[in-house]
């Protein structure tokens, strides 16, 4: 080979290299480019009869749904099963999918549809393309629950658990796991029952203890399945519930802070503040020293600062003997009120105008010029305003007041009060709170 | 503020979109639309306390509306609207046809060799300018080392002493050609290279354009409430640059239409109007809007008009603007660069992001978007690829996400996020102010700012055109779902209804429905003609750039005003109604009375099913009187605008019809291409010849009562066409087109000396009838073929034998003489204008010397008439040979010349059409009354 060729080949590698070090993210995909280019070659070869007439069928449906014509789009459906028998094998093996979803939106809003209509056709497309069988117990399954048969979902669900088709793949699997889950969640329901149940007898001996005896039974079976779930990223609220319940009466205080602690603390579940209010409420109960529960709603408070449990925060804060606790329990009622959902909280205006006085009288006052510096170039156009004043003054004065008080001290100024005051109906309660701010 | 404290059950699985094997794309709550409605599962036995409710139309009603359409609420602008770009004009799909007429193409190459010749020094210059080091253009040597540097004294010599420029045939030097050997193919390359890619550039921006126009996101359509709770204004732009922006007063009523006070007044704009944001904040009005370079602010009072605050230049494009719904006067604007700013007219910009690169994966796209949060001081940053927190308070580049195009939220492969919208308002809503819109072409997503990168309700919208617009609307009745709208920019809406009560997760409420779009009131309009109808059509296709939603106080029953501006600059409304729904009690009874009525309410390809008998669906509504009458108003004041001149339209000359001119015109056809020439402009249609010696047909007139057109085709339907046609014309026309027939006549007989003299022909000629008004020839075929032979019979016994047999077969192509007087000249213009070119003198060559003529002249009069009888092997008999072909096939482009633009022209050819032996288009197909 000579030089030229070689220096030619070492570029076509280079270019290949290139090429194959792109990033594999795919362009964007635009689903109305297909409308486009169609437009363009009308005379251009279309497909099949066949393909198009589905493609209109479908059409029809979905134009029919979303115009809340529902018995139109079932007699459209009836002839969309024609997909079924799509030679295009792609096409044929999404029929199913597209069927079930199109059927059951129908069967589930049809004023005449009712739940043994929508059962025969779950467990008609069940049985169309194995692969959706999971799928489709499951959302029958849930649509059962939705309408209360809780029996009749227990044994879809556990049809769905024993169900075998080949190899399983990934997606199936966990799927699996979510169908043991939602078994466990019904096992949890006959537990509780059961549990009800049991105290309610007052009768001794054998009988309790069958029915005890009935009840571990369905514990057992309940916590391995909703243990399995928990142990996967994800959004349980439901599930860790009622397996923390089972194991609180069991006893396992340890178990059941184990499995909030994991859920709060996981790095790969998302961060979902309910697992931090459930462990908060979970240790409250256990009467955990108050440490602990700062540190659990301390973290909390960095996700999310809005939290109505917040206001219970600062109260623990404002009791605890640190003084760095007492410094954060301001943070946390500022924090609050950045907020726009928390603007006319009347509790936190009230805690932040008391805590205030405390933290001036207990001679802090650089505590509430930290938390001011970051806050006074838009505080007072957002809290403080000349539009504001009048408006709170006319809905709720005690919240006026509040804020009249709190502005004064913040401002250090007196552009709230004056505001009120210039309303006229405000000065009698103004001079009250102004004479409060001038005791102090 | 509450968060939902039971949430639905979902994986949570990071990872790349499309992942099509992980199960978060089927069990996130949206893998089938109905699991919308339902609730996640409490920790309570639902059997105890079953979780089915009534469902939305039950317990609040069915959204209905006046009207099947939206009316259009403003009159159309005085600035015409064309359409732009459309798919069609940059592909082309299927093969090429041999096209039926010679049309005139573009030769690129050609076109590059004219632009190369004629600005030599814009396409070669900025070379000339690299290659300057390198050539020594005459200097002193300056160094003798450098090897690189080329002596070009001789070269320029060369050509600047005796070269023509421009000349094929000019003497080259040894030198220049060596020069143009070896530099030739790489200066050439270069600047085809250069070119190309200038071109293919511009295609595939356009391209994009089309497809993906993110300029219109978030909607050009603002209204401001205000003082009294009846009055608003609309802002919009108008205009063809759409520059113009405008303020419309309008008075809203509890159970009229709403009425535009008086005139709009208008601010002229430097740059088109992108974006029109407004928010009344703290009494404040403000109105926003975007520009491609600019960003501006206006502060409305309630007299007098806006008060300008401040404007905003950008170096790079702005690509959003949003207000904030905390502090009055304070925005959030990001553009192109990256940079994502907060803006206040008081405190000026603070760059709050800056990062040139997308968020999640890398994606080309530099579209920002930017929103507010729940709180003041955070805002939300947006690119193709996911949703990102910024805060004011510690910029820095690295926020939390929100949103993520991944696997978490089971994102398709290749989808992008369009449309990110903060759906939190001032107003005391049961909303948690924490919730965030995010639309991407496939889906739409509602995310809780407290719980990131899950979505808390996923809908496949299926919208099949970009879904920029968005807005969400106060509940009808206090603990009434929400209504939130999607705007397609194909004029797609979709309105959903949200369930959001505090602590409780959102859902939706009601299966989704489609509203009506603009196209959908066509119905609505008189039927026009075509013309007229295709310009309706495109007007209402146009679209929808602005989507403005009203809900006027103090209505009996919840009431919406659907304000929807399209970008032809036509607002259009619609009011829908929250009716309680009464259909439930009588829903056993299949009632079937407002079946007839869907085909109107849909397209027109539905209306073939809709004899389906209905179960209590919602019911058409027809167009009422008033409606229409509102259509045809407005339709009106559309008729009156100019139309659009076209940018561009295909030359409609080709070369081929300049040799078939017809004689007398072609001196004046050399005069204007020397005039042409001389003066350095186009050639026009003009200069060429003039136009078609008859009456333009009569202009239609849509409204008049006095119809020619549909008189005409009357007449022609009863086969009296061409009778009308002549009682319309000028009657002084025929003896001087009579005249010029004779002459041709003689020209055409004196090449036949051999077989007669001239005035023998012509005596025999003239005794021929002529009938005053001669039907179309196409109507009566057999009977003029018949007249004809049988005239032939006439005077044929005069005529020695011997010649008889030459005689009919001159007389086989010589038309019927009551269809002739414009054939002929058709018919000689071959030979005497080929002719006329090499020697102008001589128009008398026999045709029968002339192979090609030959064969085409030699058919019978019996295969003549056999040809109009549509007699295939006539057929194969003119298409054998190729010079016949070659010959006549540009007639037909002679006649769109001629007779272009005048669409009703086409009676006139059918008069040439029996001496168009060879033309093409009359074999394909029959015409009317055949």
């Amino acid at each position: 080979m000579d030089a030229f060729s070689e220096e030619l080949m070492g570029f076509v590698q280079k270019d290949n290299q290139v090429e194959a070090s792109k990033d594999p993210v795919p362009e964007i995909h635009l689903p109305w480019l297909s409308q486009h280019i169609q437009s363009t070659g009308s005379h251009g070869q279309k497909g099949t009869n066949f393909a198009q007439t589905t493609s209109i069928c479908l059409n029809f449906i979905q134009e029919a749904l979303l115009k809340h014509q529902w018995q139109r789009a079932s007699e459209f459906l009836q002839c969309y099963l024609q997909t079924l028998e799509d030679i295009n094998s792609q096409k044929r093996q999404m029929a199913p999918e597209i069927i079930w979803k199109l059927g059951s939106t129908i069967l589930y809003n049809h004023p005449k549809s009712n739940v043994e209509t929508f059962s025969a056709f779950a467990d008609r497309m069940k049985n169309i393309g194995v692969q959706n069988y999971l799928k489709i117990s499951l959302q029958h399954a849930l649509y059962l629950l939705h309408n209360g048969m809780v029996e009749d979902a227990y044994r879809n669900l556990n049809q769905a658990e024993s169900w075998r088709y080949g190899e399983m793949s990934a997606s199936q699997e966990k799927l699996i796991k979510l169908i043991q889950a939602y078994r466990g969640l019904l096992d949890y329901y006959t537990w509780s029952k059961k549990r009800t149940e049991v105290s309610s007898f007052d009768m001794d001996g054998f009988a309790t203890n069958a029915a005890t005896q009935d009840m571990h039974s369905y514990f057992r079976q309940a916590s391995v399945n909703l243990h399995e779930i928990i142990k996967i990223p994800g959004v349980w609220d439901t599930f860790v519930k009622s397996y923390v319940e089972m194991l609180e009466f069991y006893g396992d205080q340890d178990g059941a802070r184990q499995v909030l602690t994991d859920y709060a603390y996981d790095n790969n579940f998302p961060s979902n503040p309910n697992a931090h209010i459930y462990l908060y409420k979970f240790l409250k109960k256990e009467k955990a020293p108050e440490d602990k529960l700062i540190s659990v709603l301390k973290i909390l408070h960095q996700i999310v600062p809005s939290h109505k449990i917040m206001l219970e925060f600062h109260m623990l804060l404002k009791k605890s003997n640190k003084e760095e606790h007492h410094k954060l329990g301001l943070e946390v009622l500022l924090a609050i009120l950045d907020f726009s959902g928390c603007t006319e909280n009347i509790t936190a205006w009230s805690y932040l105008a008391k805590y205030l006085k405390q933290i001036i009288k207990g001679k802090h006052r650089e505590w509430v010029q930290e938390g001011w510096s970051s806050r006074k170039d838009w505080w007072p156009t957002f809290h403080f305003s000349y539009y504001l004043a009048k408006k709170n003054w006319k809905e709720n004065r005690i919240l006026a007041l509040k804020k009249a008080f709190t502005s004064g001290i913040l401002l250090g100024k007196v552009k709230h009060q004056k505001i009120i005051l210039s309303s006229g109906v405000g000065r009698p309660m103004f001079e009250s709170s102004f004479c409060l701010l001038l005791a102090e | 503020m509450d968060f939902p404290d039971n949430l639905f059950p979902t994986f949570f699985l990071p990872g790349p979109p499309g992942l099509s094997d992980s199960p978060a794309s089927y069990l996130a709550p949206a893998w089938s639309d109905y699991m919308q409605l339902l609730k996640p599962p409490q920790t309570q036995d639902p059997s105890i306390n079953p979780q089915h409710e009534a469902s939305y139309v039950t317990k609040w009603g069915r959204w209905k509306s006046d009207t099947p359409g939206p009316l259009p609420f403003l009159l159309p602008g005085a600035d015409p609207w064309d359409p732009e770009l459309m798919s069609q004009d940059l592909l082309f799909r299927g093969r090429v046809k041999q096209p039926a007429r010679a049309k005139a193409t573009i030769d690129v190459i050609e076109q590059l060799n004219h632009f190369l010749w004629d600005h030599g020094d814009i396409a070669f210059g900025p070379l000339g300018m690299l290659l300057q080091e390198n050539f020594n253009l005459g200097e002193k040597k300056k160094s003798r080392k450098n090897k690189m540097v080329m002596n070009t004294e001789w070269l320029l010599r060369d050509l600047n002493g005796y070269q023509p420029k421009g000349c094929p045939w000019a003497h080259l030097s040894t030198r220049q050609r060596r020069f143009s050997l070896l530099g030739g193919t790489v200066l050439g390359e270069e600047v085809e290279n250069l070119l190309g890619g200038l071109l293919h550039e511009e295609l595939e921006t356009r391209w994009k354009r089309l497809l993906l126009d993110e300029a219109s996101t978030g909607g050009a359509l603002g209204w401001v409430p205000g003082a009294k709770p009846h009055h608003g204004q609309l802002v919009y732009p108008t205009g063809r640059a759409h520059d113009q922006l405008n303020f419309q007063k309008v008075k809203l009523s509890p159970t009229n239409e709403p009425q535009a006070l008086g005139d709009p007044s208008h601010i002229l704009l430097r740059g088109p109007v992108r974006q029109v944001v407004t928010r009344t904040i703290q009494g404040e009005a403000l109105v926003a809007v975007r520009s491609d370079h600019h960003c501006a602010l206006w502060k409305l009072e309630h007299r007098g008009p806006p008060e300008p605050l401040q404007v905003l230049e950008m170096e790079k494009e702005a690509t959003g603007i949003s207000l904030s719904p905390h502090l009055p006067g304070e925005l959030a604007v990001c553009t192109r660069s990256g940079a994502v700013c907060l803006w206040s007219p008081q405190h000026g910009l603070q760059q709050i992001h800056k990062d040139p690169e997308t968020f999640v994966f890398k994606d080309p796209s530099s579209w920002r978007w930017a929103d507010f949060t729940a709180h003041p001081r955070v805002l939300t940053v947006a690119d193709r690829t996911g949703l990102r927190f910024a805060d004011a308070r510690a910029p820095s580049d690295c926020g939390e996400l929100l949103f993520r195009v991944g696997a978490e939220a089971s994102c398709q492969r290749g989808e992008r996020v369009l449309l990110a919208q903060y759906l939190g308002t001032p107003d005391p809503l049961p909303l948690s102010p924490t919730l965030h819109l995010v639309c991407t072409q496939f889906s739409l997503y509602l995310l809780d700012e407290r719980l990131p990168l899950v979505p808390l309700l996923k809908w496949n919208h299926g919208l099949l055109s970009p879904p920029l617009l968005a807005q969400l609307l106060p509940p009808p009745y206090p603990e009434a779902p929400l209504p939130l709208l999607l705007g397609g920019l194909g004029g797609h809406l979709r309105m959903l209804h949200l369930s959001v009560g505090s602590g409780r997760t959102p859902q939706l409420a009601a299966p989704p429905q489609s509203l009506p779009s603009l196209i959908d009131s066509l119905p609505g309009f008189p039927v026009l003609e075509p013309h007229g109808q295709q310009l309706l059509q495109e007007r209402l296709r146009a679209p929808l750039t602005g989507l403005a939603a009203v809900v006027p106080p103090g209505c009996p029953s919840p009431t919406m005003l659907l304000f929807q501006l399209s970008a032809a600059g036509d607002v259009f409304y619609q009011r829908l109604w929250l009716q309680p729904d009464t259909s439930s009690e009588s829903a056993g009874s299949p009632s079937t009375d407002h079946a007839e009525d869907l085909g109107l309410n849909s397209h027109s390809q539905t209306s073939a099913t809709s004899s389906l008998g209905t179960v209590s669906e919602p019911s058409a509504v027809s167009w009422k009187p008033r409606a229409v009458a509102c259509c045809r108003r407005w339709l009106k004041t559309l008729l009156q605008v100019p139309p659009t001149l076209p940018s561009w339209t295909p030359p409609t000359f080709s070369q081929h019809h300049l040799r078939w001119l017809k004689e007398e015109n072609k001196g004046k056809v050399q005069e204007g291409l020397r005039a042409a020439m001389a003066e350095g402009r186009l050639l026009l249609q003009g200069d060429l010849a003039p136009l078609p010696p008859s009456d333009p047909p009569p202009a239609h007139e849509p409204f008049g009562t006095e119809d020619k057109l549909s008189e005409r085709l009357e007449a022609s339907w009863e086969r009296k066409g061409a009778i009308w046609w002549d009682g319309q014309r000028d009657g002084s026309r025929l003896p001087r087109k009579r005249q010029s027939r004779e002459k041709r006549r003689t020209q055409l007989s004196s090449s036949f000396s051999s077989v007669r003299s001239t005035s023998d022909f012509s005596d025999v000629n003239s005794p021929l009838p002529h009938p005053p008004k001669t039907p179309s020839p196409l109507h009566r075929m057999s009977e003029t073929s018949q007249s004809l032979e049988l005239s032939q019979e006439l005077w044929v016994k005069n005529i020695p034998r011997e010649r008889r047999q030459t005689l009919r077969d001159y007389l086989a192509v010589l038309p019927s003489p009551d269809s002739g007087n414009c054939s002929i000249p058709q018919f000689q213009n071959p030979s005497s204008q080929s002719l006329s070119t090499s020697e102008p003198g001589k128009c008398s060559v026999p045709c029968s010397q002339n192979p090609r003529t030959q064969t085409l002249f030699s058919p019978l009069p019996e295969s003549y008439s056999a040809f109009y009888s549509q007699n295939p092997n006539s057929q194969s008999l003119y298409s054998q040979n190729p010079n016949s072909q070659s010959l006549y096939s540009p007639e037909p482009a002679f006649n769109s010349v001629f007779h272009s633009q005048n669409s009703s022209i086409q009676k006139l050819p059918s008069r040439h059409t029996p001496s168009l032996a060879g033309s093409q288009p009359l074999r394909k197909k029959p015409r009317m009354g055949f």
